[in-house]
């Protein structure tokens, strides 16, 4: 099974947990709807669109609504403490949620005790909170934008708002330098996808790919295309991708897909993804060496 | 008011300063109504400004934290990060030209809106859980009817979408330019 967890922008949800499914722009699981906008919603339509393509069972998600005071969060957080040894997921993927260093060391305590070996990503605060536990190199996949790379890489900063030198996008031609940082200062997960104008494909701290094309600027204004990256790079390997290959492959697709949709600043994420469907028919089988047959690659 | 709910003990990785030991208690007992898992701390030296108490924060909780001092007249110092001669919260902000529209990027947020009407058509980064909610909130609106993300949100991000949007409503009102 594959496990989604992260907050959702919906004011009074209670914590809930399901397979979902896409209504026009919304995600509806167990009965509530939820926005497919920026954030774990784009990051679940994402992974779910794509294991869709690949004919595979859509993700198990437990979301709760958190509109930034962290309650929703903090009941994520117990229930995935409580009950993730029993679930046993092969791949869980934390998305947002209030950075919470305490209850994430208790997490990965109870992820430890999963009888089977549970592939970790984690993107936005879940990522902010493993690496400031001193968690990092416990987690299979980071999906850290140019900024977040450089907060990976400051062994002092807790939060991407303080880090000791920012990098803007004209700057990446200094990210190697900032994930040798990342990895000597065990701030890393084992794969990196450092999402921007350059994305990085990082393995066990080597480089082994860049992507640029197709290149779209646009698609760092519109709110969701990291999310979508991150959903797409879990369905993959949850298909049965290596990190590291899945990271590329993600990578190339949500570009392609911007492309696809002629994405401007004004477009909204689920526009994009979209596009996915089209884009595995595509080039997915070139991409990925190993074509869509009964499911899985 | 502000409601939280207090599950885990909280890691302080942000202090707030006080002027003195009564403004301290104050302070906690407004945050502690409000919901916050807070502990009073002495400071470091290196860190005080008069002051011989301070609260550990969750320094990603920081917005919430200042606005409920605020609006309960809490008087304080300021707010840092426990670690002492950690940088200042990032004060940097590039703008990136997409001929319609302009994208203004503070830290690790960033806020785009069309030139000719100053409508707000995205925001992108962050990874704190008033994000999204903020991009529903400012999606659409008018850069200077939009609510102010340091009213709304309660985290560090938020506080970087603010900048964002400051500097986006002194370039709308230069006409867009850059």
């Amino acid at each position: 099974m594959m496990l989604i967890a992260g907050t959702v922008p919906v004011k009074g949800l209670p914590l809930i947990e399901g397979r979902p499914v896409i209504e026009g722009e919304n995600l509806v699981v167990d009965g509530y709807h939820i926005p497919c906008g920026q954030g774990t919603g784009a990051m679940i339509s994402a992974a779910l669109v794509t294991l869709g393509y690949l004919k595979l069972e859509a993700p198990q998600v437990v979301v709760a609504g958190d509109t930034g005071l962290g309650r929703g969060s903090r009941q994520i957080y117990e229930y995935l403490i409580g009950n993730v040894a029993t679930i046993s997921p092969e791949v869980m993927a934390l998305h947002y949620c209030l950075p919470d260093m305490a209850l994430m060391a208790r997490l990965w305590e109870s992820v430890r005790r999963c009888p089977r070996k549970v592939t970790m990503i984690a993107d936005a605060g879940a990522m902010y909170a493993a690496k400031a536990a001193g968690l990092a190199p416990h987690f299979d996949i980071f999906t850290p934008d140019a900024s977040e790379m450089a907060f990976l890489a400051d062994p002092d900063a807790t939060h991407p708002a303080y880090i000791a030198e920012h990098l803007f996008d004209t700057d990446v031609s200094q990210t190697p330098r900032l994930v040798a940082a990342a990895y000597r200062h065990k701030g890393a997960a084992m794969v990196l996808l450092v999402k921007g104008s350059t994305d990085y494909v990082v393995n066990e701290g080597d480089i082994v790919a860049t992507v640029t094309e197709p290149n779209v600027p646009e698609l760092e204004a519109i709110g969701g295309t990291g999310d979508t990256i991150t959903g797409l790079v879990s369905a993959l390997v949850y298909a049965g991708l290596e990190p590291h290959e899945a990271a590329i492959i993600a990578a190339r697709s949500n570009r392609m897909a911007g492309q696809y949709a002629q994405a401007t600043p004004a477009t909204r994420v689920w526009q994009i993804i979209s596009q996915f469907d089209a884009v595995f028919k595509q080039h997915l089988c070139q991409w990925s060496g190993v074509c869509c047959t009964k499911g899985g690659l | 008011m502000l409601l939280r709910h207090k599950k885990s003990s909280p890691r302080s990785d942000g202090l707030v300063l006080f002027e003195d030991v009564q403004d301290a208690m104050r302070g906690e007992k407004v945050l502690k109504k409000a919901g916050y898992a807070i502990k009073l701390v002495a400071p470091p030296p290196q860190l005080r400004r008069g002051c011989d108490l301070a609260l550990g924060i969750n320094l990603v909780e920081r917005a919430g934290v200042e606005r409920v001092l605020k609006d309960n007249e809490a008087d304080y110092v300021e707010i840092v990060p426990v670690k002492p001669g950690s940088p200042p919260l990032l004060d940097i902000v590039s703008v990136t030209d997409f001929g319609r529209w302009l994208m203004v990027k503070a830290g690790n947020m960033k806020l785009s809106f069309a030139k000719e009407s100053g409508i707000i058509v995205n925001t992108s980064g962050g990874g704190c859980p008033d994000i999204p909610y903020l991009h529903s909130e400012l999606v659409g609106k008018r850069l200077d009817q939009a609510p102010r993300p340091r009213d709304i949100g309660f985290t560090l991000c938020a506080l970087m979408l603010d900048r964002a949007l400051e500097e986006c409503l002194i370039l709308n009102k230069e006409g867009g330019r850059q």
